[in-house]
């Protein structure tokens, strides 16, 4: 199945998960950083809140790694739209468009919804898919395991609830 | 700031191949978690079972390639993480994308993405607001212990 992207077709998944692990360790042995993206939320947050929780030192003294590299990540996703068939704005979002329909302002607030969850249960959860699923899982730790169990388990709930049940 | 244009290009690498993998891609990760999809399951199996090996030699060989002492800090345990995560799981498929991914897909130009960031900064920033409310409930680490478990 082609990619929302511009039609084009996915890497190979083994391709891509050598290069995910090539980056996660390339991290840790040249700059001694440990991957971890959702506590750049935490860090964009902290260029505007002052309260103590975006003060303490987890933030301050990896903000300075995390705010490049998810500079990073929009110029991958730029470049990646410019060399594949070129950028242009776009609302399409695949199989959400054909199943459930919703228009610009209901995608807006469904995202935003999502986004909620996302930034506060990461927060509560330390981590993400790439902190807990990609380097504490690599790393053999219990929290990352039943971290990545839980968020597999309620995604799957939730898509088979919203694809499988309320939208059909 | 050599090592800031170091991590430049490390985002770039990874946020490309996020975008090109299918793991920014909405149509993915419904499929991946309607069981329709192989493609998610094996960029991140693939990915662990790579990253293992490394993480392993690495913390064995003690120094990084720049002569410092490797350290990794390790994630607490507490309620926190089975809930936080169950929550995140809820977020990652009603958007189609996890916290990386968001800010793959602002740079490919998909425009709702946008909402995604300004909720999940909106829920972050509620988070640290509540933290000292939510840390009993949820048996979460002093800012203090926080802040020292990290040199």
């Amino acid at each position: 199945m082609p990619l929302i992207l511009n039609d084009l077709s996915p890497l190979h998944w083994a391709v891509a998960g050598g290069a995910i692990a090539a980056v996660t360790l390339c991290l840790l042995f040249v700059a001694n950083r440990r991957l971890g993206l959702s506590t750049g939320l935490e860090d964009m947050c902290s260029l505007v809140l002052d309260q103590p929780y975006f003060r303490r030192d987890a933030v301050a003294s990896g903000r300075g790694w995390r705010l490049p590299f998810l500079l990073g990540l929009v110029l991958g996703g730029y470049l990646s739209a410019v060399l594949g068939g070129g950028w242009h704005p776009t609302w399409a979002l695949g199989m959400f468009d054909t199943v459930i329909g919703f228009g610009p302002v209901g995608k807006l607030a469904w995202m935003f919804g999502g986004g909620l969850f996302i930034g506060f249960g990461t927060r509560l959860a330390n981590g993400c898919t790439s902190g807990h699923g990609i380097f504490g899982m690599s790393n053999f730790e219990i929290p990352s395991l039943v971290a990545t169990l839980s968020f597999l388990t309620s995604g799957i709930l939730t898509t088979q609830l919203v694809y499988r049940v309320v939208f059909r | 700031m050599p090592m800031a244009a170091l991590y430049v290009v490390l985002g770039t690498i990874f946020g490309f191949v996020l975008s090109r993998s299918g793991a920014a891609d909405y149509n993915y990760i419904q499929g991946m978690f309607l069981f329709e999809r192989f493609q998610l399951y094996g960029i991140i199996g693939t990915a662990v079972v790579l990253t293992a090996p490394g993480l392993w030699l690495i913390q064995r060989r003690g120094r990084t390639a720049l002569g410092a002492a490797v350290h990794v800090e390790l994630k607490p345990m507490n309620r926190g993480t089975v809930v936080g995560s169950l929550l995140f799981g809820i977020g990652w498929s009603i958007a189609g994308m996890c916290p990386g991914p968001i800010l793959v897909n602002i740079g490919e130009g998909k425009v709702y993405a946008l909402a995604a960031l300004a909720g999940a900064l909106a829920g972050a920033g509620v988070f640290g607001a509540l933290y000292p409310r939510l840390r009993d409930t949820f048996g979460l680490p002093s800012i203090k212990a926080r802040q020292a478990a990290i040199p």
